[in-house]
């Protein structure tokens, strides 16, 4: 099938295209440089936005904790439902969508690729089960490492090559796609009940630090030649005054890096981002950590921003979670994982007129507006924790007009004002700063390649916006960015019409992307054993039940890390 | 007010789908108009006029519409469900849900209602004429909110978990209620004439239950009180003596109970515990 | 291999087969022996069709016909089961449901449903079957017997397993039922409480806990002492376990049963880890709960009626639709409720319609209009199964069905087919 999309503006920053009338031409299924006019398809785009399709590298759509969510809240779900009709499934939305829901309100929005960013890695064929059915968006999947007890005893023994052959083995046996850090250590005190306090706090029993676990980690990374840097959900998460562990954090790993590559990625930023002492006196820190981040570019981070409205929190953090229940005392579910990680889940509603709400709100926007690089901030509201991913048009409103931020400003408390730096910012998102941070630079720290990008030879996931950035100035018409945004005017996956004025046409199944990692042979077939061996004392199901064959994935797509450095 | 009758036709095995049972719903339109209105039985789209016949006429206005249903509709869901004013009359048993977040007006059924009776009512009146099922004045599930205002009077029996976590309002029952009854109570008042199944007030943080008839037991987490000669519900003085429980403890509670001294000679050793 | 009996879902048994026959198992559970070896005996084969009153075999096409005719000609149709198939299975049974507007139920519903409905409004503080191995010291058997129900619990996940951080010595057990039943029997201690008064028992510890004084001397039977020394016993110990079965869900109060419960071990948690965890029985019908939600966003009790998922349970529910007689159809997949639900529900069961997919010729497969043999998931059949801790397996496939039997993820494709086509010619 050929498509020629004709006449609109196409955003493009990998090739440093912005808003130029351009064409696209796609053919089976890829941006090709032309193809015969009389022969395709041509759709006219005139004067429309067109973007790459969004990659949203963080968003909690599958898994045990999401279902969870979803079993334990029908009050989100029955009043935000999906008829069936023609390609779609019924479904529920709101904060935890059913798996259809999910993948359609994604593609609606122009989304083509989505990764659950946490997976207990014993439960992970749930993971995969359900992003399976998830259609349309390709995706994957990050396993849980921080909390693992194999890995804190490999570097608590200094054993790294044993630990990357252990994590390879399990990366590429469970279809992972990175290593994914929650807590360090928090989750295994959090299973005594206790919780961690600072960086360098031992874990009980087991004689090792957060820093060490997170330095252990960032190597292994680098010798294992993973697409992705370490994704880190830091310590002390929703904690007043906890800027100072995200620091901590961040500069942990300094050395590590290799030139101007990546080493870490800090996740959902604003949530670690606090001042003060306590929920009365929480303020702003963004912009101390938006400066580490401004001098430092061994770091990238996504900001998670609040929405103000009814949500869900999810998470690995289960200590974090309990704390979220002591102050609400509602719903909270808990589940800790044998060996490997935990999870919490706790609704909650953020409120304008709440002062801390109103602080947290503010945090999100300023991270994104202090870090200069838009390739290095990413946007998302960790969905659900922060809001509903339905409501991402609602933030790209917000970076990109002042005047939107400033509506919701002056209705939030005074001290909420003036305990953050928000209302002095003016800075306001271009179309292209907003493409690299939601497509292009996504794409590139997850190593997709033919992704977040229109050039010759990219994966034809296209996002058209009927939007006209020629004459629409999104500082003063908010409104119409957000209107635009929330329905595409056209997403193509993969060269093939899902997306039609707003409405599902079609719906193919996506890909799941997993790294097919492998450490060195010799070192593999001595650590391997020794795990199987560990595996009947620490697990209760059998080493050769662990494996998910890539047959339980509908559409496997696996990833060759680079060579092993070193 | 402008009465319209709907009166159905026969009796039916699959549900039908009473939502568009409503003085809202019906207001503005023409006989004809209503006739052709679909809902569903079970799953397929049914136009009224296959399942009732219409006598009389509608309103222009809700508020003026008296939308009287005849007949066995134990199979009809949901009726006058989010009505917000005008009468409905419904004569003969019906299904569950009637006024399924109900924010005004009034209902009345002369036969028994079903389970789920005024689930997530905040305003206007329900009143039943017969027996009610489960649930009476709760809230849907996961809300962790039950009815939030109005009045449901119920003249025969309840039961289980009457006003399910009830937030405000008032419930009045003629009759007996089944165990747990105002379970989750977190304000609102709730009043039966006779007796109450086990457990009544269990897990309440607000609220008040004043029971006349016997009560098997009282939740080990509520403390007597006193002994109160009276109370009132909703300014109606109610005489008593009544054991007065407060609670429940364990959900650091400020509800009440008032228990008929006379009907329950069993709590009398409770009379020691009195401060 | 991963044993499909119970919520246990060992996956450590070994079979032996030899040509295309179990011939030798080795288990530590008799059930697990007895489903391996006997699975075979006393099996239907054929699919069957009701004609005079008699059962006649058919071709499977024939019986398909029939059960997508039976389908689209419902108004209502209920599919229930789903708790001893595999997840796949499952997917197709939610596909199918909403295709004819039906409502689509699993087991939960006359078991663990009321904890579900518990875990709606409080959530749910537990863990891994991993974890209570590891470190649990307190292990609370409350109405549930797994002696006798899930007899390698204790051995394996509780109280008689070796954890990396506690021996069982270290471990003690406490069983509250209403009678002494097996797994009392072992216990290091009993408590009998009084039939349908465990709501009064977990309020009791709860004021106990609370540093409350009881007005009472005893409540549910029990001595107020021998309650303060359990709530110590909670208090004080490392990390407590409260597995719990239908003595909770199936007395008098049912989900209110589990609102306590679930609160009472939020509170313990106030002083110490405390998690709980509800014994499923199937061996996937925590499977069918967890697709149910993720298709559908509700774990039962799911009605398509109007075109989209729809939850009122109390309503929508197996027995609810068949005790009121909404249904004029009825598909029952892996599971025999004609031996289990109550007695209206099952007289209205067999007056209307009925088709069966089973291997055996159950109770309800007596009384159907039409029944398919299908395959045994787990020995003939592979797909994805939940233990009850929510951690998957992958069950496989070690011999052949017999002849033209086919595993119910392709029968049900094959009734979806048909009755998408009987649709699109209406």
């Amino acid at each position: 099938m050929e498509y020629l999309l004709k006449n609109g503006y196409v955003v493009d920053p990998t090739n440093k295209i912005d808003c130029e009338r351009k064409d696209i031409a796609v053919k089976d299924g890829k941006v090709v440089e032309s193809v015969d006019e009389s022969r395709a398809k041509v759709i006219d785009v005139k004067d429309m936005l067109v973007m790459p399709g969004g990659v949203d590298l963080h968003s909690h759509i599958a898994g045990s904790k999401v279902n969870i969510g979803r079993l334990f809240r029908p009050e989100d779900h029955y009043k935000d439902y999906e008829v069936k009709s023609g390609v779609r499934r019924s479904g529920v939305g709101h904060s935890v969508p059913s798996v259809f829901t999910t993948g359609y309100r994604y593609a609606i929005l122009g989304y083509t690729t989505v990764f659950e960013p946490a997976t207990p890695p014993l439960k992970t064929l749930h993971t995969h089960e359900e992003l399976n059915d998830i259609p349309i968006v390709d995706k994957a999947c990050f396993p849980l490492f921080g909390n693992n007890w194999f890995v804190m005893e490999y570097i608590r023994d200094g054993k790294l090559e044993e630990c990357a052959a252990y994590i390879a083995w399990l990366m590429r046996s469970i279809k992972g796609y990175a290593i994914k850090v929650v807590d360090p250590g928090g989750v295994e005190t959090w299973k005594w009940g206790g919780t961690v306090q600072d960086f360098d706090q031992e874990v009980p029993r087991f004689g090792i630090t957060p820093r060490e676990i997170v330095r252990g980690l960032v190597k292994v990374n680098k010798m294992l030649g993973l697409p992705h840097p370490v994704h880190i959900h830091a310590n002390q998460l929703g904690v007043p005054g906890n800027y100072k562990t995200t620091l901590r954090t961040m500069d942990a790993v300094k050395d590590l890096a290799s030139g101007d590559k990546p080493a870490l990625h800090i996740t959902h930023v604003q949530f670690n981002a606090y001042g003060g002492v306590d929920y009365l006196s929480i303020s702003s820190r963004a912009d101390d950590v938006a400066d580490y981040v401004n001098k430092n570019p061994h770091v990238t981070i996504d900001i998670g921003q609040v929405i103000f409205g009814d949500t869900t929190t999810m998470t690995a953090d289960g200590p974090f979670e309990y704390k979220l229940f002591t102050l609400f005392r509602g719903k909270w579910a808990n589940t800790d994982v044998e060996v490997e990680t935990g999870a919490g889940v706790v609704p909650i509603t953020y409120s304008r007129s709440n002062y801390v709400h109103a602080v947290m709100w503010c945090i999100g926007l300023e991270l994104a507006l202090l870090v200069n690089d838009p390739w290095r901030v990413f946007i998302t509201t960790d969905h659900p924790n922060g809001g509903p991913f339905i409501e991402y048009p609602r933030v790209f409103s917000w970076l990109m007009s002042e005047k939107a931020r400033e509506r919701v400003l002056k209705r939030l408390p005074r001290l909420a004002r003036v305990r953050t730096h928000l209302r002095d910012i003016d800075r306001e998102y271009t179309f292209y700063e907003l493409a690299i941070s939601t497509r292009a630079a996504t794409a590139k720290i997850l190593r997709l390649t033919n992704k977040g990008h229109l050039g010759e030879g990219a994966d034809a996931d296209i996002a058209v916006y009927n939007i006209n950035p020629k004459e629409v100035n999104p500082s003063l018409d908010y409104k119409l960015v957000r209107q635009a945004f929330s329905r595409a005017y056209l997403t193509m996956k993969d060269g093939e019409i899902v997306v039609k004025d707003g409405e599902i046409v079609s719906a193919p199944v996506g890909r799941t992307y997993w790294a097919n990692t492998r450490a060195p042979k010799d070192v593999e077939d001595v650590v391997i054993p020794k795990v199987k061996k560990l595996f009947e004392e620490y697990y209760t199901v059998r080493f050769e039940n662990y494996y998910i064959p890539e047959s339980y994935l509908a559409c496997s797509a696996p990833i060759q890390p680079l060579e092993p450095a070193g | 007010m402008v009465e319209l009758k709907l009166k159905i036709k026969a009796q039916h095995l699959t549900p039908i789908e009473g939502e568009v049972l409503t003085p809202d719903n019906l207001a503005g339109k023409s006989v004809n108009e209503i006739l052709n209105l679909e809902t569903w039985r079970g799953n397929r789209r049914v136009k009224l006029s296959e399942l009732f016949t219409v006598e009389g006429e509608s309103a222009s206005k809700p508020s003026d519409l008296h939308l009287i249903l005849e007949g066995d509709l134990r199979k009809v869901r949901h009726i006058g469900s989010r009505m917000s004013a005008g009468k409905i009359t419904i004569n003969g048993p019906v299904g569950t849900f009637v006024g399924f977040e109900v924010t005004g007006g009034t209902i009345v059924v002369n036969g028994d209602a079903d389970a789920f009776l005024g689930m997530g009512m905040s305003g206007g009146v329900i009143e039943v004429n017969g027996n009610a099922g489960d649930a009476v004045g709760s809230g849907y599930w996961g809300t962790r909110c039950g009815m939030r205002g109005g009045l449901i009077v119920v003249k025969g029996n309840v039961g289980a978990e009457l006003g399910c976590w009830m937030k405000d309002g008032t419930i009045r029952v003629g009759g007996n209620s089944d165990i747990f009854a105002g379970v989750r109570m977190q304000g609102g008042t709730i009043f039966i004439a006779g007796n109450v199944g086990a457990k009544p007030g269990a897990a309440m943080v607000n609220g008040k239950i004043v029971v006349l008839g016997n009560v098997p037991n009282i939740p080990p987490s509520f403390h007597i009180d006193e002994i109160r000669p009276s109370t009132k519900v909703d300014g109606d003085k109610i005489q008593g003596p009544f054991y007065v429980f407060y609670g429940d403890i364990t959900e650091g509670g400020n509800g009440k109970l008032f228990i008929s001294v006379e009907k329950n000679p069993h709590l009398k050793y409770r009379e020691a515990y009195i401060f | 291999m991963i044993c499909p009996s119970c919520g246990n879902l060992c996956d450590d048994n070994e079979v032996y087969v030899e040509g295309n026959k179990i011939v030798k198992v080795r288990t530590e559970c008799a059930i697990s022996s007895s489903k391996f070896l006997n699975y075979n005996k006393e099996r239907n084969t054929k699919p069957l069709v009701r004609m005079g009153g008699q059962f006649k075999p058919t071709t499977l096409d024939d019986a398909i016909e029939q059960v997508a005719r039976m389908l689209v000609e419902a108004e209502y149709p209920l599919l229930y089961g789903w708790s001893e198939t595999s997840c796949e299975a499952v997917k197709k049974g939610i596909e199918l449901a909403e295709e004819v507007g039906g409502v689509i139920d699993n087991t939960a519903t006359v078991c663990h449903g009321p904890s579900i409905l518990g875990v709606q409004d409080f959530g749910e503080p537990t863990c891994s079957l991993g974890e209570v191995r590891a470190r649990a010291d307190l292990i609370i058997y409350w109405g549930c017997n797994p002696s006798s129900a899930h007899t390698r619990h204790m051995k394996r996940y509780a109280s008689l397993s070796k954890g990396r951080f506690r021996l069982p010595e270290q471990k003690k057990v406490v069983v509250v039922d209403v009678r002494k039943t097996p797994t009392a029997r072992n216990a290091n201690i009993f408590v009998q409480v009084k039939p349908n008064q465990d709501y009064e028992l977990m309020a009791a510890l709860k004021m106990l806990l609370g540093n409350e004084e009881i007005e009472e001397q005893e409540v549910a039977g029990v001595p107020v002492e021998q309650i303060e020394e359990l709530a110590e016993l909670m208090r004080s110990c490392e990390f407590g376990v409260l597995f719990f079965g239908l003595g909770l869900t199936m007395s008098e109060g049912k989900e209110r049963n589990i609102d306590g419960a679930l609160t009472l071990v939020r509170e313990l948690n106030k002083w110490t880890k405390f998690a709980i965890m509800p014994m499923r029985g199937h061996y996937n019908v925590t499977g069918a709960n967890k697709v149910l939600t993720w298709q559908t966003g509700y774990p039962y009790a799911v009605d398509f009626s109007r075109g989209y998922p729809r939850y009122e349970p109390g309503d929508t529910s197996a027995v609810d639709v068949l005790s009121r007689g909404y249904n004029d159809a009825t598909l029952v997949v892996a599971s025999d409720p004609v031996a289990t639900f109550p007695k209206d529900a099952v007289k209205h069961l067999c007056s209307k319609h009925l088709a069966v997919i089973d291997p055996h010729i159950s109770l309800t497969a007596f009384m159907a209009d039409v029944v398919i043999p299908s395959s045994f998931i787990g020995i003939e059949e592979g797909g994805t199964a939940y233990r009850m801790d929510g951690v998957p397996l992958i069950m496989k496939k070690v011999v052949e069905p017999p002849e033209g039997i086919l595993p119910d993820v392709q029968i049900l494709d094959l009734i979806l087919k048909r009755v998408r086509e009987l649709k699109k010619g209406r």
